[in-house]
Parts: structure tokens; sequence; C-alpha cells
């Protein structure tokens, strides 16, 4: 089936507007029939238009009866509660689809910053090259590592009370950090970790400690 | 070809077993379908009412123009009254005003969530692609020893250091205000409404400047690789030039944790104090 985008709007053309209504009338309808059968709860449905003798009702006009008494049986409150319409259906709608962008935007703000961070670690960039907008979000990115970090070491330390053997570093050939400077050139550190590298033969042990490898 | 998610594959018509699931797709399905019957209202102008009974025997429902309304014309109760057509007519266009602003507002906040999450499964891969680094300090520091640990808080605190001396500079120049960090106490450079930097700010600044001086012309001593397999602590001492040393060992003494930077118990320590 062909995937065009449709405009959100009432569709001009009559013809269109009654082929698309009949198509999607009973599309509403079978999708209302799949969520009573699935989830076993009573679904009733009015569907009126120009286009129709008589409004057409779904699952039949005794059950839509049942529904209907079953609906006048509840109090005020709960009947309304959950009421929309159209305005108040998109408004909500509209709002979480907010909610839920403006959390994704952090988040890949978040993600973009940790690059960065890397990438002025690994001399691939340095501070001063920093998009002044993003300094305080690569600042909070910072301090949320540092946090992590010392939750690992304060966990680890209370580990290693007991013993130190399980600080297995002697065999490691870990690379010391790499000082990020301003002023200096980005290349001394990058040669210096590189050079390390190639001549400690980087095996990067990373402890027996934990092997619970989540993304952070 | 790979079956990336439940949903589209076949499913029985029949109710669910599983409670949870249940309750899972009885949420999805209603959400679904009231987006479906608000389109169809839009689309074609439509009048329609949908009532859902949750599995809770709580009642959701959805009408156009609105629930009662339809729902009494369908109980004949209310027709239509002819001198009420003025009105109503009225009313229906303010409506159809109203409804179409919104739509065209969730179009757009629809279109922009869109790009978010391309962007944010872009950045996703980006990093599953990078995984092969070899910077130790870009794996999840859940694998990492107590000595990684504290030797890449050492270099962030740097790090930390040197985005701060950004910032002020920039502040300085512009104005602007940074708020870092999350809590009200974090040091990391909290300026008031005056564009005026707080004097830890400034003490960075200040010392920064002094070893921009320092450094410049120390780059040859700074990488002094070591093929040395001892102990780790051995390893930094003699990877450094001495002067590094000591400044660096600056910077890791502001925490309270010092010991664990502590690598040059022999070096005269007169930078320290002002840090810690």
């Amino acid at each position: 089936m062909t995937r065009q985008k449709v405009k959100m709007a009432f569709i001009e053309n009559e013809s269109s507007r009654k082929a698309t209504y009949k198509k999607r009338k009973r599309g509403i309808l079978k999708k209302a029939n799949e969520l009573a059968t699935l989830c076993g709860v009573p679904v009733g449905v009015i569907i009126d238009s120009p286009y129709d003798l008589t409004p057409e009702v779904w699952p039949s006009r005794e059950d839509m009866d049942n529904v209907l008494s079953q609906l006048q049986r509840l109090p005020v409150m709960d009947r309304t509660k959950k009421m929309l319409n159209q305005e108040s259906y998109l408004k909500q709608s509209i709002s979480k689809a907010s909610e839920t962008c403006k959390k994704l935007t952090k988040e890949n703000k978040e993600l973009e910053m940790k690059e960065v961070m890397f990438d002025c670690l690994s001399g691939k960039t340095s501070p001063s090259r920093i998009e002044k907008n993003d300094l305080g979000a690569c600042g909070n990115v910072i301090e949320q590592y540092l946090r992590n970090l010392n939750r690992r070491i304060e966990i680890l330390s209370k580990n290693d009370g007991a013993s130190s053997s399980s600080v297995h570093v002697v065999a490691s050939t870990s690379v010391a950090m790499p000082i990020v400077e301003l002023g200096s050139s980005s290349t001394a550190f990058c040669d210096m970790i590189r050079q390390q590298q190639i001549q400690s033969n980087m095996n990067q042990n990373v402890g027996s400690l934990d092997l619970n490898q989540q993304q952070w | 070809m790979v079956i990336k998610n439940k949903g589209r594959q076949k499913i029985e018509m029949v109710k669910m077993k599983n409670e949870n699931n249940l309750q899972v797709t009885f949420s999805k399905r209603r959400s679904g379908l009231f987006k479906k019957a608000s389109e169809l209202c839009t689309l074609c102008g439509a009048e329609i009412v949908v009532i859902v009974f949750s599995p809770g025997r709580k009642v959701f429902s959805f009408g156009h123009p609105n629930v009662d309304v339809v729902i009494d014309r369908f109980l004949k109760i209310n027709p239509h009254h002819p001198h009420q057509n003025n009105n109503l007519q009225l009313n229906e266009a303010c409506l159809n005003a109203v409804v179409q602003d919104l739509n065209n507002h969730l179009t757009q906040v629809t279109e922009q969530l869109e790009e978010e999450k391309k962007r944010n499964e872009d950045l996703k891969q980006k990093r599953k692609d990078d995984k092969k680094s070899e910077n130790w300090w870009e794996d999840p520091i859940e694998g990492f020893n107590l000595r990684q640990l504290t030797e890449f808080k050492c270099g962030l605190e740097n790090f930390k250091k040197t985005v701060t001396t950004e910032a002020s500079k920039y502040l300085q120049a512009t104005g602007h205000n940074f708020y870092f960090g999350s809590s009200s106490n974090a040091t990391f450079g909290i300026f008031d409404n005056d564009g005026n930097t707080n004097s830890e700010s400034d003490l960075f600044n200040h010392r920064r400047l002094v070893d921009m001086n320092t450094f410049s012309g120390n780059h040859q001593n700074m990488i002094i690789p070591h093929p040395s397999t001892t102990p780790y602590g051995n390893n930094v001492i003699e990877r450094f030039a001495p002067e590094h040393n000591q400044n660096q060992s600056q910077y890791c003494f502001k925490q309270e944790r010092a010991s664990e930077c502590d690598r040059q118990p022999d070096h005269p320590p007169h930078y320290r104090h002002e840090y810690c």
C-alpha cells in the first residue's frame, strides 16, 4: 500500500472525501472489533455523516444500548473523567508529544556533549572549540559523569576494604589520562596516547570487579 | 528479514491470555482508535462517538462534536431545533477553526518529535560504531577498576576546569549567564546576574593563565612514553615531567579523595593548598 502523508485538514474534494470516509469508517470499525475481542471489553461506536442515510452503529443497536446503560450507571465523575472531544483530545496529544520531544532533545544534547567530551579528552578537538552555547550542557554532562564515577569509586572502595588483591591492576597497562590544557596543542595528547598504546601493547584490563557492562 | 518488533506479526483474534500484555494492548489500541476517530472527523467532517470500557471497568470516550450530543441524537433525545441553527453554525465554525489550529500544531510537534527520534538513533548508532575506540575511558565505567576510576576522575576534573574557564571567558565577553551542575552548591562556575564570575572562577582563570605560560615550553617533556610494565603508580610518575606532575596533582587535590590521586608525595606541595 502506498503511504502518502495526508494533511490533517478537511478534504475539500467531495469525491475524495467520500472515498476516504468509506475506507476510514471501515478501518475504525475493524479496529474497534479487534480491541473488543483482544481485550474482552465492551466497546460501542456510532458514526454519522451526510454520506450515510442512518448512522452507523457498532456492534449493533442492542449492544450499543447495553454500553450506554452501563455508561449511565456510572457516577458522573467517572463518566466524564476520560471523556474527550476533538479539542481536548488534540490538546492532550500535543502536550504528550511535546513532553516526549523535550525529553529526547535533552537526551540528544547529552549524547552529543558526551561525544564532544570524549573528543576533547582524546585530543581530537579542544575545549576552546566547543560551541559557546553548549558549554553549559557540556558542564552538566561532566558533572553527571563525575557523580557516577564517585559512586563507583565509593562502591569499589567499600568492596576493596576486604582484600586488596581484588584490585588486580598490577598486570594492567592502562594508559594515563590525557590532560586537557588550554593553549596547548591537542596533538600532544593524541601522540602521547598513541605512542603509549603502540609501545605497551594495550591490553585494556578492565578489572574483574564488575562485569555488568551497562551503557552509561 | 529481521523481525524488529513483535507488533508486526499476525496475532490471533481471541482474548489475550497474559494479563499484563492485555492491559498494554488495551492502552495502545484504545489510543490508536481514538486517533483514528479524531482523524476521521477532521478529514471528513463526520460525527462520531467511541465508548470503551477498560479491563478495570473505567470508561474512556471520544466524541465529535461531543459525546453527549451524539448519544442524545442516537437515543432520539433533543433533535435539532430549526431556530437554533444559526447559533449552531457559528459555534461549529468557531470550533472547526480551533480544531484546525490544534491539528496544525499537532502535526508540527509530531514532525519535530520524529526528527529528534531519528537524531537519537543516529547518535546511539554512532556511539556503537565508535565502540572499537582505543580510548579505554570511553567504555562504560562499570567496567573500570578503582585505579582507572580515580585516574579518569582526575582527568575529568581537569577538563572541567578548562571548560569552566572557557565559559567564564565567554561570559566576560558577552554577559550571558551559565548555570552548570544540577545543584545549587555545584562549584562549576555559577555566575550571578550581573555577569560577574564568582571568585572561584577567577582563581581558576588566574591559575590557568599562569599554567599556560608554564606549559607552553614543556610539550616535549610531557611525551615520555614508558614501556615499563611496572605497577600503575610508577608508570605515571615516569611518564610526565616533574613540573607537569606537580601541576597535575594540584587539580586532583581539589577533591576529598585526594589521596587516590597523590602519586608524587615527594614533590613540594606548594600549589596544593589553594584548591583543597
